[in-house]
């Protein structure tokens, strides 16, 4: 290659390496958010959690906020390391959010269903709190899912002497 | 009863963080003013090595225990505790790779190591923690 040649060769970036620390901080933030939430809104905050999970609203915009904050814990990372993001990381990203979130939606169908069948007293309020429980729980699921595979999918295929350990 | 409820959490949050954070403070100022030695301690010299991974199972394992006590379903349970223990497990991981790092004599970023211990620490401990606040919210529908 040539002087001129490689002058105008683009420097190659390496493809983003995220660390589970990474999505653990924006945990960490969610759940103290959630806590303080709870805190100062007991009673109106699950009111809220409920209707809109009676309306069949929850899953939907849970899928739309957990997905907007992966993509930007992943920009983040991308930005801080001056990295490329990478086509399976997006792929990870795009996808495992809704099936997760999905997924936790059918299981709290079935909680729901199991506390009707047990026939328990203050049924109302004890599916209220399941509710309000498995948003959280969903959540950091949403958040902790698809880094969590793709830390393992990196470390499967890293390099020793490239990785980010 | 209600307000025993309401500050519960926040009691077992000083039982956590008091044994964690503060009493290996207290032990190593009376063993400086013993020996008279002058060294600082905080909690970055005391888990140096990420050693805060093992106290987040320790933790992680508790509220688990808790919540298996609990009068949530089989599946909020199963949620929750497969969450607490990935959570706790990769805290654990961070100490066990600087570990093996070490015997390996493999290279092993002190700085990066507290800083992932710290963050995934912080975050077990805050996930515990609104565990524990739905665990009290739930007990106090229960028996009231």
């Amino acid at each position: 290659m040539s002087a001129a040649a490689a002058a105008l060769a683009r420097p190659k970036r390496r493809v983003v390496v995220v660390r589970m620390a990474d999505s653990a901080e924006a945990i960490a933030v969610v759940s103290i958010a959630f806590a303080l939430a709870l805190i100062v809104f007991p009673l109106s905050l699950p009111r809220l959690i409920v209707n809109s999970w009676q309306h069949g609203h929850l899953t939907p915009s849970m899928i739309v906020l957990v997905f907007l904050l992966d993509m930007f814990l992943y920009l983040r990372v991308a930005y801080i390391l001056s990295a490329k993001p990478g086509v399976g990381a997006a792929i990870c990203l795009g996808s495992l959010p809704i099936l997760t979130l999905t997924g936790l939606a059918i299981l709290l169908e079935r909680a729901v269903r199991y506390t009707i069948s047990m026939d328990l007293p203050k049924l109302e309020a004890r599916l209220n709190e399941e509710i309000l429980a498995h948003t959280y729980l969903g959540l950091i699921s949403g958040i902790f899912v698809p880094f969590l595979l793709i830390r393992l999918l990196q470390q499967f295929r890293a390099n020793p002497g490239r990785s980010r350990h | 009863m209600t307000n025993w409820y309401l500050i519960r959490w926040l009691v077992w949050m000083a039982v956590f963080l008091g044994p964690v954070l503060f009493l290996p403070w207290v032990i190593s100022r009376a063993w400086m003013h013993q020996h008279g030695a002058l060294i600082q301690a905080g909690p970055r010299s005391f888990f140096a090595h990420g050693e805060l991974g093992l106290l987040s199972v320790i933790l992680a394992s508790s509220v688990i225990w808790n919540l298996f006590q609990s009068e949530f379903t089989p599946h909020t349970t199963s949620l929750g505790a497969i969450v607490l223990a990935l959570a706790g497990i990769m805290a654990l991981c961070v100490w066990v790779e600087c570990y093996c790092r070490q015997i390996g004599q493999e290279r092993c970023d002190p700085e990066r190591v507290w800083r992932d211990s710290r963050s995934l620490s912080i975050c077990v401990f805050s996930v515990a923690t609104v565990v524990q606040i739905l665990l009290d919210r739930l007990q106090r529908v229960v028996t009231s």
